[in-house]
């Protein structure tokens, strides 16, 4: 049975756009231009991924409220964001609504069938039973690359797609310098240096709540990032 | 010229009031020396009026008509004050001398001056003789030759008596006469009460004698002999039948006029001769002291001209002038004279004596003129002072309230020069916008406008990251759907169009990047956190990446040996670093060299890029720094909008430091500077 993803997003044209995409790619698609039409079809029926928009209409954040919403009906349900502004990055994690990614507009419909596909199958990986095969571990930290989880110390970090893949391309190579396009590539996103800072901002942020002495991720000034073990 | 200098030469046409004051002044003057004239020449005809009352207390003679003559030896007996000491000098007498000569032949030379007492005649009598001659004993005074002067009185009864002054030493001495015994036989005798005193000097021998009045009539001779050859001055009652004529003041006549006259006036009688008849009062003392200098300047500065007015030179037995004579010659007059003596300016005025339709004299009025002066100086210096305290006050007060005004526009000018700050920001308040006046009114305008000029410099502020927002939908529109369409099964050709399509994306992609950087920043500047970081790590770990960057370019980096920590965001630094090294690498040749330096200075850290090149046009210093600002001529085909430097500026800001841009020293390139301090 093909999954069903639903995209809301008020603006028509980028709807239909990323319908086409993702359609081409074998998903089943529903598209909502509002908050109230898209809550109206989840309590019928929940889609197996959800592609919201931060700005809804004239809800200014009807999306993070959308996704609250969602987050009450089912824990699980992956959640991308997507939004117009670099600043809302922060927003989110501040918000910590539980989105399992959030990209800005500026991707590609490529990458954005990559995001997708990865989150199904993470969700695929965690449903089987382990194998060990993919886990890499560098010190405290360990990182399941068929799961797409990560642990510091053995507790969960819950980091967005984006974020895991971040951290994937930098402990792999440990004390290597990996650069804002090496990140982005790593991540398959497009993004500019600013929201890369922001993502690694929030990544320290949510090791630092696991344990407060966390430094592993080094800034190299004017050439990238590095993980430290 | 300034608006203090304009109301200051306004001011000072207040002068015309101390000027005015002096024109003022000098009518008053004018005026007050006509009414004393008036008031003089009123009090002359008045006391004229009672003198002709009373002519017997005027004249010895009131009949004797005849004019005073020199020639026939008349005689003015001045009226003495004390008793003279007969000691052959004149100088006891407390008058003036003013002999009168003998009328002579032969050049024998001699004078003679009458004084009297209520009780005595003094004669004083002076000969050129300096050889002395005695007088014989047993003189026949008709025969015998020896220096004599012969006297002759006119008694009471009209008869007259000689007598004759002689000796063979001398002294004190008696006049003598000849007298004709019951024998028929003369012989001399000595008069005692008429005595005298012979007094001989190198120059000729002086007799001053003393007569009793009871011998004195109205008439007398005096003659004077040399003892050898034919020395002879004066007449003998042989030779002229009149002889002189004594005029004597009347006793009482000073009296009399004292009780008509007030302080500070004197009055004289004279006769037609203008002799004096007699004077009463005084000038009073001069002025009341020295007057001080500022009254004397005043004078100076304005009294009326004195210098024309003629001298008047008192002789001590007759009075002239042109009041006397014209009030001798029937009219009374006025008239202000110079005296020699204090006081200088003097009011005279003389009324005709009028006795039975004839002018037998004149009444003689003097005033001291300084009176009217010293009157005239204290009303004008009080006038001068207050003019000049008015014009000074006003003076003062315009200057004042010049300087007031002009330092509110100064102060409101110095805020519009300074109202927008080098680094584009305006300030909205203006100094005095509270005040109600034109000033007030035109500080509001600059409000106002500032305030206009401050939104539309906020709206193009905010325009880029606007813009750069608002784009951003349908730019993911554009590309999103060209995502689609390559998933399609294109010709060829078609895919081409498809490829140019998306490579116009990227580059509008990358200019709303660059229009959006500032938004960015702020945006981000918003959100920093503020950390202690090492500042010369940064620079070294940034700069390598800049090496690998720009290959083009070469960098040198100077840098403190030890960590330079400060407190501020290293990520914001670090874009700040971009800024400035993109900067400088526009500008600077290649293979050239671009220099990274961080100094320590006094409680702040002073980075310096500096970069090979072309100056920075003198027109652009201070405005790099402005939002919006980019002057540069497209060396490549990177949109520039203005806000790199902007961006170092708000980092600097964020970091409580300032930026500057400089040109090198040597002209060949410039420095941006930006001052970061410790804490």
């Amino acid at each position: 049975m093909k999954k069903q993803i639903a995209i809301v997003e008020d603006e028509p044209a980028l709807r239909e756009n990323y319908a086409a995409a993702l359609a081409r790619h074998g998903y089943a698609i529903k598209t909502y231009g509002n908050r109230q039409n898209a809550m109206q079809a989840f309590h019928l029926r929940l889609p197996d991924l959800a592609i919201i928009d931060i700005a809804l209409e004239d809800e200014a954040e009807g999306g993070f409220d959308l996704c609250r919403d969602l987050r009450a009906l089912s824990a699980e349900l992956p959640i991308i964001f997507l939004t117009a502004r670099d600043s809302e990055l922060d927003a989110v994690s501040g918000l910590r609504l539980g989105a399992d990614d959030f990209l800005t507009k500026d991707v590609s419909l490529p990458h954005l069938a990559a995001r997708v596909a990865a989150l199904f199958r993470r969700i695929d990986a965690l449903r089987r039973p382990d194998n060990a095969a993919e886990i890499v571990r560098r010190g405290a930290l360990s990182i399941d690359a068929e799961k797409m989880q990560t642990t510091w110390n053995g507790a969960p970090v819950t980091l967005s797609l984006t974020e895991f893949w971040i951290v994937h391309a930098l402990a792999r190579n440990p004390g290597h310098v990996k650069n804002r396009q090496q990140l982005m590539d790593a991540a398959n996103v497009v993004l500019d240096d600013n929201t890369i800072t922001s993502h690694i901002k929030r990544m320290r942020r949510k090791f630092q709540q696991i344990d407060a002495a966390f430094d592993a991720i080094q800034t190299v000034y004017g050439m990238g990032y590095r993980w430290v073990e | 010229m300034s608006i203090r200098l304009q109301l200051l030469i306004v001011a000072l046409t207040t002068l015309v009031l101390p000027w005015a004051g002096c024109q003022y002044a000098r009518e008053l003057e004018t005026a007050l020396r006509d009414s004393q004239e008036k008031s003089l020449l009123a009090s002359a005809g008045t006391i004229a009026n009672a003198l002709s009352a009373q002519p017997q207390r005027v004249f010895r003679d009131p009949d004797d008509a005849a004019a005073f003559d020199l020639k026939s030896a008349d005689l003015y007996v001045y009226p003495l004050a004390s008793l003279p000491l007969l000691d052959g000098y004149r100088d006891d007498w407390g008058i003036a001398a003013d002999p009168t000569p003998l009328p002579t032949t032969v050049g024998y030379g001699a004078r003679v001056q009458a004084g009297s007492t209520n009780r005595y005649l003094y004669l004083y009598i002076e000969v050129d003789d300096p050889r002395f001659e005695a007088e014989p004993a047993n003189v026949h005074p008709d025969r015998d030759r020896f220096d004599r002067v012969d006297l002759t009185l006119q008694r009471a009864d009209g008869a007259p008596a000689s007598y004759f002054f002689g000796t063979n030493a001398p002294g004190l001495i008696a006049a003598q006469s000849v007298v004709t015994g019951d024998d028929g036989r003369s012989r001399v005798v000595e008069e005692p009460r008429i005595q005298a005193f012979w007094l001989q000097t190198r120059a000729g021998y002086h007799v001053e004698a003393r007569i009793p009045l009871s011998f004195v009539g109205t008439r007398l001779w005096i003659q004077a002999a040399d003892g050898s050859g034919a020395g002879k001055a004066g007449m003998s009652a042989e030779d002229a039948p009149q002889g002189g004529r004594l005029f004597f003041t009347m006793a009482g006549l000073d009296e009399l006029l004292g009780t008509f006259i007030r302080e500070g006036t004197r009055a004289t009688v004279i006769d037609a001769n203008a002799l004096k008849l007699g004077t009463a009062g005084n000038l009073g003392a001069s002025s009341p002291g020295e007057p001080d200098a500022a009254e004397s300047w005043y004078r100076h500065f304005m009294a009326v001209d004195t210098s024309s007015f003629p001298v008047h030179a008192s002789k001590p037995d007759r009075q002239d002038g042109h009041s006397v004579s014209a009030a001798l010659a029937g009219s009374p007059h006025a008239e202000w004279v110079r005296s020699t003596a204090s006081p200088e300016l003097l009011l005279t005025a003389a009324a005709p004596l009028v006795i039975d339709g004839r002018t037998r004299g004149a009444v003689f009025l003097e005033q001291a003129g300084d009176q009217l002066l010293s009157l005239r100086d204290r009303a004008v210096t009080h006038l001068f002072n207050l003019t000049l305290l008015a014009t000074a006050s006003s003076v003062i007060i315009m200057f004042g309230f010049a300087t007031w005004i002009s330092l509110r526009i100064g102060r409101l000018r110095a805020a519009a020069d300074s109202a927008v700050s080098s680094d584009g920001k305006i300030r909205l308040d203006m100094p005095e916008s509270g005040s109600g006046d034109e000033i007030g009114a035109l500080a509001r305008g600059f409000e106002r406008l500032l305030a206009r000029l401050n939104e539309h410099t906020q709206y193009l502020r905010t325009l880029g990251g606007k813009l750069s927002h608002e784009l951003r939908t349908p730019l993911t529109i554009v590309r999103s759907s060209l995502d689609n369409l390559e998933s399609e099964d294109l010709r060829e050709d078609q895919r081409r169009f498809v490829t140019r399509a998306r490579e116009g994306t990227l580059r509008l992609q990358s200019i709303l990047s660059a229009l959006g950087a500032a938004a960015r920043v702020e945006e981000s500047i918003k959100q920093a956190e503020r950390m202690s970081f090492d500042l010369r790590d940064v620079l070294l770990s940034a700069l390598a990446a800049y090496r690998d960057g720009f290959p083009q370019a070469r960098f040198a980096l100077e840098t403190p040996l030890d960590p330079c920590f400060i407190r501020g965001a290293p990520d914001l630094l670090v874009q700040l670093l971009d800024k400035l090294i993109e900067n400088a690498v526009d500008f600077c040749p290649p293979l050239r060299t671009i220099t990274v330096r961080l100094e320590r200075a006094l409680g702040s850290y002073v980075l310096q890029v500096e970069n090979e090149g072309p100056p920075i046009p003198p027109a652009l210093h201070g405005r790099l720094f402005e939002s919006l600002f980019e002057q540069r001529q497209g060396r490549d085909d990177k949109p520039h909008f203005g806000l790199g430097l902007y961006i170092v500026r708000l980092v600097a800001e964020f970091h409580g430091g300032t930026a500057v841009a400089a040109n090198r020293p040597d002209g060949d390139g410039a420095i941006f500077t930006v001052q970061l301090p410790l804490i």
